[in-house]
This record gives C-alpha cells, sequence and structure tokens, in this order.
C-alpha cells in the first residue's frame, strides 16, 4: 500500500506532500520522505553511477517503509513511500510515469508559480487516483 | 588482563595458574590474530567515547547545568556497555588458536612458547613444569564436564538434580556457556611430554619414572584423542642415546617415530621450528578428527533432536576456525543458524518466554560470527544480504506481546553489533559503489552499507523498547513493584537460559526459574537501565557518521531524535542545540510542518530554560509560518502532536494570544500572571530584531519607497511606510518610529488611541516629526499603508534604515526597511494561501520604490572665476587669477581644490615622450598659488591647509560675508607644449560653522592651450671657397643621416635662428651657446659673431618674426659626435617689465660630426670679374694627409666664360703639400655668372666632390667699378 506520495522542487523543498494512511505517523513519513532527499542527493552526485533514467529505484528501506524515487529532467523529485514489503518494479514504474503525466499537467496551469507549491485540486484528485489504482494491474 | 579476571569470578584457577606458569602473557589472547580481532578494549573505548561525547556536547550549554544525575546516568550507560561485552565474550570475538599443553623441563618451556606465538598461524601454549601437575590438566576435564558436583556449583539440568521445579521440562540446553573456552584455554589439541635424555638412556629409576609419567599422561588423554609427542632434550648433539632405549620409549608412549622429537640445548633454533611444525601438524589433524567425528554424528542423524544438531554444527564450525578453515566454518554456522530458526516453534523443553529467549540469544551468537566472518573476508555486500535476512527471520518473532521490549532490546543490539562491525571493517572495503548492489531479491541501496544507518536503527529499537517497557510499566502494578534486587538469577550453564542461585548451607545450587521469575527478572534488569542515555549515544554516532557523509537530512533526522530524547530527559539546554540543527535545516528547505513541529519542541524548551526573547521569537515564527492546516489536505492528522500541537489555524491563534498577553499586559499584572513560567523584571523591555534573513521577517514586513528619486533639499517629500504582517491576528501598534540615515528625519507615527506613553527613545529626538494616526492596526496578510511628507535638511543619500514599531510598554520589533523594488519572497515557500497585494498602490512605485533618495545641493550663490585663458607659453610661470565672489552666501570653511588634467586623457606624463633631458615627469604643474593680497599672515596664524603637488593645489578660502570676493593667483607651468584642463572646485559652507551643515559645491573648468613660443633653428656654414672632403658625407653613418659635419680645426659659421611662433609679441633678451661641460669646453671652440655685447642680442620679435646671431665654431677635437651645448634665451611678454617674468629658455643644439678632411679644395678667384677682363681661377689642392694623394679632377665648360687651361687630369699631390690648378678666365657675359665646375675625385677614397653652386660663382661687372674712387 502506498503512505506517502511527495514532489519535492530542485531546492529540496516540499511542493506537494500528500499521506494515504489513517495511522497517525503522517509527520513520520514527512522525515521519511526529507531523509530520502539525502539519497537522491547522493546518488545523483555519484560521479561513479550514472543515471540513464529518471527512475531512481529503492532509496532506502527504512523500518516499516520502502522509499523509492524519480527524478524529472528539471530536478524536481518524486518519492513513493510504500509499506509494501515485495514490491514489482513495473509497478513502481508505471506509478511514477502516470504521476508525472498528472505533474506535467498540473505545472501547466498558467496560474501557477512554478517553484511553489502544488495547491491544484484537480491533481490532488488525480493523484489519489493513481494511487488507488496502484498495484492493481 | 580482563580476560583472566572474568574467570578467576568462575573459579578456573587452574588455567590462570597453567597460563602464569608458562608465562604467556595474557595479552595475547586477545591480540594473536590482529587482523581478525574485535578487541574489548578498542570497543569499550569507542563506547566510552561516544559517551563522553555526550558529556561535552553542547559547548558551554552543559557546562555547570547538567544535571544532577548525569554522572550516574552515565555510569549506568558504561555498566550497559560491560553488559555487552558480556553479551560477546572474548573468545567468541577472536578466532580460535590451537592450544598444546607442554610437560616437563620448565627450562625450556618459555622459548618455546614463544617461537609458537610467532608462528603463523600461532600457537598457544599450556605449560606444566613437571609431571605431578598432570591432574590438573585431568581436573580441568573432569571438574567441568565429568564431575558436576565437586563443583561449588551444582548443575540443576544434571540428571541426578530432584529438586528442580520444573521436571517435566527436558534437561539441557543448546550450547554449553563455558565449552568454547575451554577448548580454548583447557583442552589442548596435543600434550608434548619432554624428557631429557639422560633420563632416557640413564639409571633404571629414572627410565621407569620415565614410563610411568608416560602411562599416566597416555591415560589421561587417550579418551579425549589428545595427540601425544615426546621429546628427547639432549644436552650435547654428540649425546648418543641406545636405539633400545628408544625403541622402549616409542613403544610405550605409541608412537611413530616421527612424533619423537629430539631437541638440543645447543641447538635450539635449530630444533625449534622442527618442533613447531610438527606440533601444528598434530593439531590440525585434532581439530580435523574432532571435527569429524561430530560431523559423522550429524551424519547419522542419531538424534532427531534439533538442539543437538545446532550443537554439533556449531562445534564443528568452531574445530574449523581452528584449523582456519573460514569457508567451512562459515558453512556451518549457517547450518546451525538454519537449524536453530526451524526451532521456533518446535522446541518445548523451556517455557515459551525463556524458550524464544535461548533461541534467539544463539542466533545472535551464530549471527555475530557469521558476520564477522563474512565481513572480515571482505564481502560487503554478503554480509549486508545476511543482516538483512536475519533481521527479516526474526523481525516478527516478538514472543509474548506483553514483554515486547525483549524482543526490541534484541533487535536494537543486533543492530548496534552490526552496525559496530561494519564499521571496523569500513576501513579496508570504503568504495562500495563499485560493488554488486545486492541481489534481484534484496536490491540493497547505500546507505546500507554505512554504519550511521545501523546505530540509527538500533537507536530506533531501543525508543521502542523504551516505550513497550513504559507502556507495560504503567499497565502493570506488579512490575512497578519489582525492584532492583533480583533474586540471585544469573545466567545458567547453557547460552540463554538463566537460573536461579540458592543457597543451601555452605553449597550454591543452580535452579530452574519459571517465566514469571525470569520476566521480572528482566524487568528488574531493564528497569536498571533505561537506555536513554544509550539511545542518545547512538544516535548521535549515527549523527556525526551522517554529518561526515554529508547527507544533511539523514544528520538532522538524528539530530531532531537526539533532541526528543533530551527533551524527555528534560534537559532543555541540550535539547536545544540539537533541535536547533535541525529546525535550521528545516527552515532552510522549507519543510514547514517539520520546522512546526521542531519549533514546537524549541518553543518548550527555551520556555523551561526561562529564556523570554527566544521564546518570544519561536512563538512569532511559528504563528508566522505558512503551515497548511490539516483541514485542507488531511495531512497532518498525527495525534502524536509534539508540544506545538497540531498546525492548525486556531492553534496559531491560542499561541498568538499567548505571547501577546505575555508581552502587553499591564506592569501590575506580571506578578499574578507566573503560569506560563517567566519572571521578568517590570522594566525589562524585549526588542527583536528582524533583518532580511531573519525567520521573523513574515512576522513584520517593511517596506518603504520615496516617491522621488530626487529631492531638493528643505522642500517637502512624500514616503510611504507599507507594513505587512503573516500574524493570524490583528496587531494594534502602540506607536512606529521610522529612523534614517539622517537622523533629522527620523519620525514618529502614534496611534491616537492609545494612550500617550512618554517612552524615551534614543533614536528619536524630542523635536522630531510626530504623525498622529486615527488606528494603527496590522491586519493579518494586508498592507498598512501610511504615506507621509518628509523635510530632509541635509543633502546626500537619505535611506531609510529601519521601522521600529512599539507593540506594548516593553515589546518592540525593530524591522529592517525594504525597497519595494528588491523585496523578494522567502525563496522556499510563499505564503500561498492568501492573496498578493502591492506594498503600494501606485504600482510602479511598488515595482521600481526605492527606500533610499539623493537630496540634492543646494544652489551655489557664490561665483569663482578664472581671470586668464589665452595660451601659455613653454617655461613661463603662467599666472591664472581666481576670483571668488559671495553673491548671496557666506562663505565659510571654504576649501579650493585645484586639478590639472591632461586634456589628451591618460595623464600628464607619457612615458613614450620622455626624454632624458626632461627629468620632470610632469609636463605642466603648478608652481604655486598666491593667496590674496597682504592675507598671508591672518592664513599662516589659521594655519589654513595649503597644499600643492604637481597636478592638484588644495587652498583654503577665508571666510567671507557677503559680497565679498577674495582672489588668489595661481601659477602653472609648461615644460612641454600640450593642451591642459583646469578644474577648479570651491566648497564651502553657507552657515557659518555648524557641525552637521553640509558644504556647497561650485565646479569651474578650463581648458588651457600651453604652447612653445620660439621655435630654435641653426645651420652651420663652411668656411667660403674652401671644400673639404668630409669622409662621412660620402659614406655617412647609418644613425647619422641628418648629422651636420664639421672639419676640424676649421672656423665654421654657426647661424642659430629664434622665431616667434605665438600670436604674442615677445621681446628677446639675450642669446648664447653655453658648452655643456668640460670636455665641451676642450673639444670646441665657439664664440660670438661679431663680438658685439649684451644689448645688441635684445630685440623685439613681432608674431612670425625671426631672430638670428651667428657664432664661429672650431672644433678641435675629432669625434663623431660632438655636443655643441645648448643655446639659451631669455625672454619675457613685451609689455611685461617685471623682473620676474624674464624666461630663459634653453635648446639643445644638435650634435655634429667632428671629422678631419683629407683634402681641401679652396678656389681662389678675385672678388668680381669685368667683362672681357682675364683673370686667374686658381684651383688649390691641399693633401693634408701624410700619404701620397692621387686626385682626378673634371672641369666642366661655362658659357659665360672662355677658359685656359687642362679639362682634366689626374694629379698626385704629395704629403703636406699643394697642388695649384690655375686657369685663365675672359669673362664673356655680365651679371652673376657660375665659373666652370670643377668635380675632384680622390683616388684613394674614392670619393667625389664638387664646390657649392654659390661658392664657385662670381659676378662679372660690364666695366671696372668707380665705387673706390667714389668711396675716396
Amino acid at each position: 500500500m502506498i503512505v506517502c506520495v511527495s514532489v519535492v522542487g530542485h531546492q529540496n523543498n516540499p511542493l506537494y506532500i500528500q499521506s494515504f494512511t489513517d495511522a497517525d505517523d503522517a509527520l513520520k513519513l514527512h522525515h521519511v520522505v526529507h531523509c530520502s532527499l539525502d539519497v537522491i542527493e547522493e546518488r545523483v552526485n555519484n560521479p561513479k553511477t550514472t543515471l540513464n533514467e529518471a527512475f531512481l529505484g529503492l532509496l532506502y528501506p527504512t523500518l516499516n517503509y520502502k522509499v523509492y524515487g524519480y527524478l524529472t529532467n528539471t530536478k524536481v523529485k518524486f518519492i513513493l513511500v510504500t509499506t509494501d514489503l515485495d514490491v514489482r518494479d513495473t509497478d513502481v514504474r508505471n506509478f511514477f510515469r502516470k504521476f508525472h503525466a498528472a505533474y506535467v499537467d498540473a505545472v501547466s496551469n498558467p496560474f501557477h508559480v512554478p517553484g511553489k507549491k502544488i495547491t491544484s485540486r484537480t491533481f490532488a484528485q488525480t493523484v489519489s487516483n493513481i494511487v488507488g489504482s496502484y498495484g492493481l494491474n | 588482563m580482563r580476560f583472566l579476571r572474568r574467570h578467576d569470578d568462575d573459579g578456573d584457577k587452574e588455567a590462570i595458574f597453567a597460563l602464569s606458569l608458562a608465562g604467556i602473557p595474557a595479552r595475547l589472547f586477545s591480540s594473536d590474530f590482529p587482523s581478525l580481532l574485535f578487541g574489548i578494549r578498542s570497543e569499550l573505548g569507542r563506547r566510552i567515547q561516544a559517551l563522553s561525547s555526550i558529556k561535552t556536547q553542547p559547548q558551554g550549554v552543559m557546562a555547570g547545568s547538567a544535571p544532577e544525575g548525569t554522572q550516574k546516568k552515565l555510569n549506568q550507560v558504561l555498566e550497559g556497555s560491560k553488559m555487552m561485552e558480556e553479551e560477546y565474550p572474548e573468545e567468541l570475538r577472536t578466532p580460535p588458536v590451537s592450544l598444546v599443553a607442554l610437560f616437563g623441563c620448565a627450562e625450556l618451556h618459555s622459548s618455546i612458547t614463544n617461537h609458537l606465538h610467532s608462528q603463523q598461524p600461532p600457537i598457544n601454549a599450556l605449560a606444566f613444569p613437571d609431571f605431578s601437575h598432570l591432574p590438573l590438566l585431568l581436573l580441568a576435564h573432569r571438574d567441568v564436564i565429568n564431575n558436576p558436583t565437586s563443583s561449588s556449583f551444582r548443575d540443576p539440568l544434571s540428571s541426578d538434580s530432584s529438586s528442580s521445579p520444573s521436571a517435566a521440562v527436558p534437561s539441557g540446553g543448546i550450547l554449553k556457556r563455558d565449552w568454547l573456552l575451554k577448548h580454548r584455554t583447557k583442552v589442548p589439541a596435543l600434550v608434548a611430554a619432554f624428557f631429557p635424555s639422560n633420563h632416557i638412556s640413564g639409571d633404571p629409576t629414572q627410565w621407569l619414572q620415565v614410563c610411568s609419567n608416560l602411562d599416566t599422561l597416555k591415560s589421561v588423554i587417550r579418551p579425549k584423542n589428545i595427540k601425544l609427542v615426546v621429546v628427547v632434550v639432549q644436552s650435547s648433539p654428540h649425546e648418543v642415546i641406545s636405539e633400545d632405549r628408544l625403541l622402549a620409549l616409542r613403544k610405550r608412549a605409541e608412537l611413530d617415530s616421527k612424533y619423537v622429537l629430539f631437541l638440543n640445548h645447543s641447538e635450539l633454533p635449530l630444533s625449534l621450528p622442527r618442533i613447531a611444525s610438527a606440533f601444528s601438524d598434530l593439531a590440525l589433524s585434532y581439530y580435523r578428527e574432532e571435527a569429524r567425528r561430530i560431523k559423522s554424528r550429524i551424519e547419522k542423524r542419531s538424534s532427531t533432536s534439533l538442539d543437538l544438531i545446532v550443537r554439533y554444527c556449531f562445534k564443528v564450525a568452531v574445530y574449523a576456525e581452528f584449523r582456519r578453515d573460514w569457508g567451512e566454518a562459515l558453512k556451518f554456522y549457517e547450518d546451525a543458524y538454519h537449524s536453530l530458526h526451524e526451532m521456533i516453534g518446535t522446541s518445548t523443553r523451556l517455557p515459551p518466554i525463556q524458550r524464544l529467549v535461548e533461541i534467539k540469544t544463539i542466533a545472535e551468537q551464530l549471527h555475530f560470527k557469521i558476520s564477522t566472518l563474512l565481513l572480515h573476508g571482505g564481502k560487503l555486500s554478503e554480509a549486508v544480504i545476511w543482516f538483512h535476512q536475519h533481521k527479516s527471520s526474526y523481525d516478527k518473532v516478538v514472543g509474548s506481546t506483553e514483554y515486547n521490549f525483549l524482543h526490541w532490546e534484541w533487535m536494537s543490539r543486533q543492530f548496534l553489533v552490526f552496525a559496530e562491525l561494519l564499521e571496523t571493517s569500513s576501513a579496508t572495503v570504503q568504495n562500495f559503489s563499485s560493488l554488486n548492489q545486492g541481489t534481484a531479491e534484496i536490491p540493497l541501496t547505500e546507505f546500507e552499507f554505512y554504519p550511521a544507518y545501523y546505530y540509527q536503527l538500533a537507536a530506533h529499537y531501543l525508543q521502542n523498547k523504551k516505550s513497550a517497557l513504559e507502556l507495560l510499566l504503567s499497565m502493570s502494578v506488579a512490575a512497578q513493584q519489582i525492584g532492583g534486587s533480583s533474586e540471585s538469577i544469573t545466567p545458567s550453564v547453557y547460552v540463554g537460559q538463566f537460573s536461579q542461585l540458592r543457597e543451601k548451607g555452605e553449597a550454591l545450587t543452580l535452579h530452574f526459574i519459571t517465566d514469571e521469575e525470569y520476566i521480572r527478572y528482566a524487568i528488574s534488569e531493564a528497569k536498571r537501565f533505561q537506555g536513554s542515555f544509550e539511545i542518545v549515544a547512538w544516535l548521535k554516532k549515527s549523527y556525526e557518521s551522517f554529518t561526515n557523509l554529508k547527507s544533511r537530512r539523514m544528520a538532522a533526522f538524528c539530530a531532531f531524535e537526539i533532541a526528543r530524547e533530551y527533551f524527555g530527559l528534560s534537559d532543555p539546554s541540550n535539547a536545544k542545540f540539537f533541535f536547533d540543527i535541525a529546525a535550521n535545516l528545516y527552515r532552510q528547505e522549507g519543510w514547514v510542518s517539520l520546522l512546526w513541529e521542531v519549533l514546537g519542541y524549541l518553543r518548550e524548551c527555551s520556555r523551561n530554560l526561562g529564556a523570554l526573547k527566544a521564546f518570544v521569537e519561536l512563538s512569532l515564527e511559528m504563528v508566522a509560518l505558512p503551515v497548511t492546516s490539516c483541514d485542507d489536505f488531511g495531512n497532518l492528522r498525527d495525534k502524536t502532536y509534539g508540544p506545538g500541537g497540531p498546525a492548525t489555524v486556531s492553534r496559531r491563534e491560542s499561541i498568538h494570544r499567548e505571547v501577546f498577553t505575555l508581552m502587553c499586559r499591564e506592569t501590575e499584572l506580571i506578578s499574578s500572571t507566573e503560569e506560563s513560567g517567566f519572571k521578568l523584571a517590570s522594566d525589562s523591555p524585549l526588542h527583536l530584531e528582524i533583518d532580511l534573513v531573519s525567520p521573523l521577517r513574515p512576522v513584520l514586513l517593511a517596506s518603504v519607497a520615496f516617491h522621488e528619486q530626487m529631492i531638493k533639499p528643505r522642500a517637502l517629500c512624500s514616503i510611504t511606510l507599507s507594513l505587512l504582517s503573516h500574524l493570524p491576528l490583528p496587531v494594534e501598534i502602540d506607536h512606529l518610529e521610522v529612523q534614517f540615515n539622517q537622523s533629522t528625519c527620523n519620525f514618529v507615527v502614534r496611534n491616537s488611541q492609545k494612550p500617550l506613553v512618554a517612552s524615551p527613545s534614543s533614536t528619536v529626538q524630542s523635536g522630531s516629526q510626530v504623525e498622529n494616526e486615527q488606528s494603527l492596526v496590522l491586519v493579518p496578510n494586508n498592507w498598512l499603508r501610511l504615506t507621509y511628507a518628509i523635510k530632509p535638511e541635509q543633502s546626500g543619500k537619505l535611506e531609510c534604515l529601519s521601522v521600529l514599531a512599539k507593540l506594548g510598554p516593553r515589546f518592540t520589533i525593530c524591522s529592517r526597511a525594504e525597497s519595494p523594488a528588491a523585496m523578494e519572497d522567502s525563496p522556499v515557500w510563499k505564503h500561498e494561501n492568501c492573496v498578493q497585494s502591492l506594498p503600494t498602490k501606485d504600482p510602479i512605485l511598488a515595482v521600481f520604490g526605492q527606500k533610499a533618495t539623493q537630496v540634492e545641493e543646494p544652489e551655489p550663490q557664490v561665483d569663482v572665476s578664472l581671470g586668464a585663458s589665452g595660451p601659455a607659453l613653454v617655461g613661463e610661470n603662467f599666472t591664472m587669477p581666481i576670483v571668488v565672489t559671495s553673491k548671496g552666501h557666506a562663505v565659510h570653511s571654504g576649501e579650493l581644490k585645484i586639478n590639472l588634467v591632461d586634456v589628451g586623457g591618460g595623464g600628464l606624463f607619457s612615458p613614450r615622450e620622455a626624454e632624458p633631458f626632461s627629468l620632470e615627469s610632469h609636463h605642466v604643474e603648478i608652481c604655486g598659488i598666491d593667496g590674496a593680497e597682504g592675507n598671508d599672515e591672518s592664513e599662516s596664524e589659521t594655519g589654513n591647509i595649503k597644499k600643492i603637488q604637481q597636478s592638484f593645489g588644495l587652498v583654503s578660502v577665508p571666510d567671507l560675508e557677503e559680497g565679498e570676493s577674495w582672489s588668489c593667483k595661481l601659477e602653472i607651468k609648461w615644460h612641454r607644449a600640450k593642451p591642459v584642463m583646469l578644474f577648479v572646485s570651491l566648497g564651502y559652507l553657507p552657515q557659518g560653522n555648524e557641525a552637521n551643515a553640509q558644504k556647497v559645491h561650485i565646479h569651474k573648468s578650463l581648458q588651457i592651450e600651453g604652447k612653445m613660443p620660439l621655435f630654435i633653428t641653426n645651420r652651420f656654414m663652411l668656411p667660403y671657397r674652401r671644400d673639404h672632403l668630409l669622409l662621412n658625407r660620402i659614406k655617412p653613418a647609418p644613425d647619422s643621416e641628418d648629422m651636420s659635419s664639421l672639419p676640424l680645426n676649421e672656423k665654421s659659421v654657426l647661424v642659430v635662428s629664434a622665431k616667434n611662433c605665438t600670436e604674442i609679441a615677445l621681446k628677446l633678451m639675450c642669446m648664447s651657446i653655453e658648452l655643456d661641460d668640460e670636455q665641451g669646453k676642450t673639444s670646441c671652440l665657439i664664440q660670438q659673431g661679431g663680438g658685439g655685447g649684451e644689448t645688441s642680442d635684445s630685440a623685439n620679435l613681432a608674431p612670425g618674426e625671426e631672430f638670428k646671431k651667428v657664432f664661429t665654431v672650431i672644433p678641435t677635437m675629432r669625434t663623431p659626435k660632438l655636443s655643441l651645448g645648448s643655446v639659451h634665451m631669455k625672454w619675457r611678454r613685451q609689455g611685461d617689465y617685471t623682473e620676474d617674468a624674464c624666461v630663459s629658455t634653453k635648446h639643445k643644439l644638435a650634435e655634429v660630426n667632428v671629422d678631419a678632411s683629407p683634402l681641401v679644395m679652396s678656389l681662389n678667384c678675385p672678388p668680381y670679374a669685368i667683362l672681357g677682363e682675364s683673370f686667374t681661377y686658381a684651383i688649390t689642392i691641399c693633401n693634408q694627409t701624410q700619404l701620397l694623394q692621387e686626385a682626378k679632377f673634371a672641369l666642366a665648360d661655362a658659357q659665360s666664360f672662355v677658359l685656359s687651361g687642362s679639362h682634366s687630369n689626374t694629379v698626385s699631390v704629395l704629403p703636406k703639400s699643394e697642388h695649384v690648378l690655375s686657369y685663365k678666365l675672359v669673362p664673356l657675359t655680365c651679371g652673376q655668372q657660375q665659373l666652370p665646375k670643377i668635380t675632384l675625385t680622390s683616388v684613394r677614397y674614392s670619393a667625389e666632390f664638387q664646390p657649392s653652386t654659390i661658392a664657385s660663382s662670381v659676378f662679372v661687372f660690364p666695366s671696372a667699378p668707380q665705387a673706390n674712387s667714389t668711396a675716396k
């Protein structure tokens, strides 16, 4: 189950963070997402690994969560936190593909200020649909 | 030494005795194999270091304010770490080393043991001086294995135990606690018996003694399959032992001949390697056989009990380690681990809780062994994957949910131990990015290779344990009552089991305990070690490690966790230190919700610390945060809030109210409002400074815009002040103070609804402007716009510095003023939820408005005139009168600045034009400034400034009343002809001596042309009708193109002419030639032509007129470059009769070439001729050399003359003699006629020369002139 998705700007500021859990660990998820930025930074700055694709794969396993990352060309990061123990790579890739499309739609809005928080309700709705359909196919 | 001490407690005195007898340094047990070492010492050292860092950090915060119990708690953690150390005894942490026992010949033991230790791999030795100590070896076995009753401990699990309360439980455990130790320190792989050779070949009693010793030895070691070696010690190499005796010895010992060794006292170094290799072979075979024996038991499956299989696998692995067969060791450890895992849920031997504890303890040990072997084999990825599997296979094995703190503690230990293992091995494997990152099933990420990750999780599990324990203690009253004194429960003989020690008279017995008893024990142990300091220590390690890895966010998270732990320990100063670390990062990256939480904690910390200012700042920062409340997105429904509470609008409002009631309450109420925890002195004001980077900027944003970019002095100008606050509730301001860099402009805006409080303020003077406003209320997210007019007094930049808002009797906020044009949002977050509006109504001002403006200077009412304009002449002192006339302003402390600037640019000096004689670097310079007439004395009295440099001058102007004037003369001298710009600027104070008055400046400039007054030329004239063959003329030297040549010792004429090239009439006073120096005086002789006096020189020169003067020059020295000195002239402008006005100008004459001429040709003819009358035209060729000169001559016919004589010929002229060519000529035409032209060619010099045309012409009269008669 996806418990949290997040969009983080190129200055590592949160643009959108949404948790999908009833448990009272939303703040913990914020910490998890924030910490995972370190892994992305390390992976991006490591000269030995070349990034061929936007999908970054598993960032790191925490106690109960697995964190996956995705880096767009504009250095905007998507982060997914799931509680599933075995995650299929293709599912995550699919998720991020859809999520990216939704993000592009949201920031194409002429009233959106780039680099600022995404407040579009349509985006929120689309994201929750994507999260709901995750792992079904 | 610690090793020994521990077993001392167990009562194993024999081993110590043995070891000390043999002289083995105890440290060998911890350093026998350095590369595989996990020394207690280093581990403990690390832990102490980590703990001591708790004490030292944060610097200065803890000092003096450490809670009383800190030291005690630290000691507890240290004890806790010792407990960890006991968790993994030495023998488990280091690889085993083969053990041999030595008997007899004690004098050899030390050298043998030393040699064995230095072997690779080393061998440990137990040394017994003689065979009487044999029972010690024997006892060591029996004591533990065969004869439990003889021990002071009574094993309750032995068959004869009847007192055990749980008799139904099958006896035994999985692993004996001391099995490994026993094999490392007590059970040797072989026994070496040393016999002196004289005992063997000696008398029968000695021989019998040898035999009996051997028999006893055999009887002891045979059952244990311990190998035997007999060493015969010879005193000399030539000593012979009879074959029979040796055979008998071999038979008696039942040994192969290769295991009967000979040792020679004198050849010890040679014998020792032989002995060592034999020992090593035998030890290997002993361990191999033992392993094989046990392996066969596993294969036979004689026992289906998993317990035994685990035990056998463990033993085989240990034997493999003895043999350094790491692969097999790993394999069997893994087998044991897997078999053990199968036991979960199947084993019924012990009560459920203890059973799980035992399994987990053994699993931990096995895991430890496996991880160690993997890591030290360099298999980092495998080790990490192994840990992964270990963690996931035991993650869910919680056991009793009620007592899950046991599980958390165990898990925490797994992470901690792995972290430490990883840390010690990370030195060898640094670069994991090149490693295979996990497998397809278990992908590994970067952080799983960092010890920091495991430290962090260890701390996390310990937190779980702590909270689980707290929950348990709060739930059950019984648990609370468990005291610190546990009922003498100790670890039993089996690993992971506990039993009760009961005293029965003299004997101590071990008894089984029930789960309840065990839990009581575990709770009491857990109560002793609360774990907070361990959590902090591990998190701190993690924090430091992440900081070193530049993982700032991970580090910040760790800091946050540390701080929370400190917060829980009621240590606000330490908590604050770490919260601040986290808050800084969250602030920087705009993680508002995280920041809110941290700030909430920090607020409480500062409240507990009594730091009012920090408390107010943090509270204001919190309330001004753009936290999207939980209602909008459903985020942050976290029920476990920090002390900041939920980030909702209502919570922000309540914090806001709390702060403002705290700060704005009336003075008399203070004593009654102590509940917030602050004790304030009633007159302690709180002043907050907000600058552009302050996190408090959203609290009060002050934008200031001047309406004009340039304003007149003393004229009103408009300024708009816009204030914005993101506080959730409206704020009423008592008064505002606007501060400028010109403090006279500062003004106050007063809220007329508030009572007038006489508040002394340092920044606003008493007489300053005061504005009144009906209301000064800052409505959230709305600009409060105020426009006022101010009247600047001074010219220059006028900038608004800050706006100070007084919000209560003692609460002021000072916000740095910002220009609307330069105003920027916070870089990472915006107040998204509110409407963006402009700070001013005028959109142009909102976009381009500036907080600073320029105040113009007042109009100068003083005139500065520059009196002269005409061209200046080079060399003279050009006088420039400057007149300062007051026309309305009085002049006070005036200063006249004078600047000369080259019009052509590039300064007044250009190196390219530099000439050797012009030593002055400036071509134009100010020579002096004459003050106003008669004012010299006063100037010197007042010490006025009068600085003159070559192109800069500074003159002070005396004070002038209105209508007065002052003048001075500026003298400028040109060294070169060039135009120059003269800048004169006068700065003065119109109003007397006011300290803060501003100067008014007037600027004037004038371009002045500098001109050469006289153009001087010179030419030489050689003696008339005497032509010299000057070789230089024929073959000129390359650099002397234009150089004139003069013959040596001949009188030449020099004509110097000076032309007035200005438009001004000049008077030339005198002209002379001065030779440069002594050499010049000797080398040539110059006389004035004409011989007239000085007066004859003086002449008036109208513009364009020329003056000439003739000199004779006789060079007396032959030189290619003869300096003729320079022409000195004195002149002045016509009509200027002052003495000073006379200017002397120097002009250097060009150098000439002086040459001796070998041939001189002189023409001789009468001064005039008469038509038709013949005259003689003689040409004399004079040879001035010592050589015979051959000269060709050719005479050209002339139309006007009839000529007699040879036209051309070659003549030889003897040295120092002359040859005369004589012609008779009859003129045919009147007037100036050209004589026949002669061309002379010197053969020797192949040079040809002719007399000049003027020299070879003569005037022909028609008849003889009558001049003589008339003259007479």
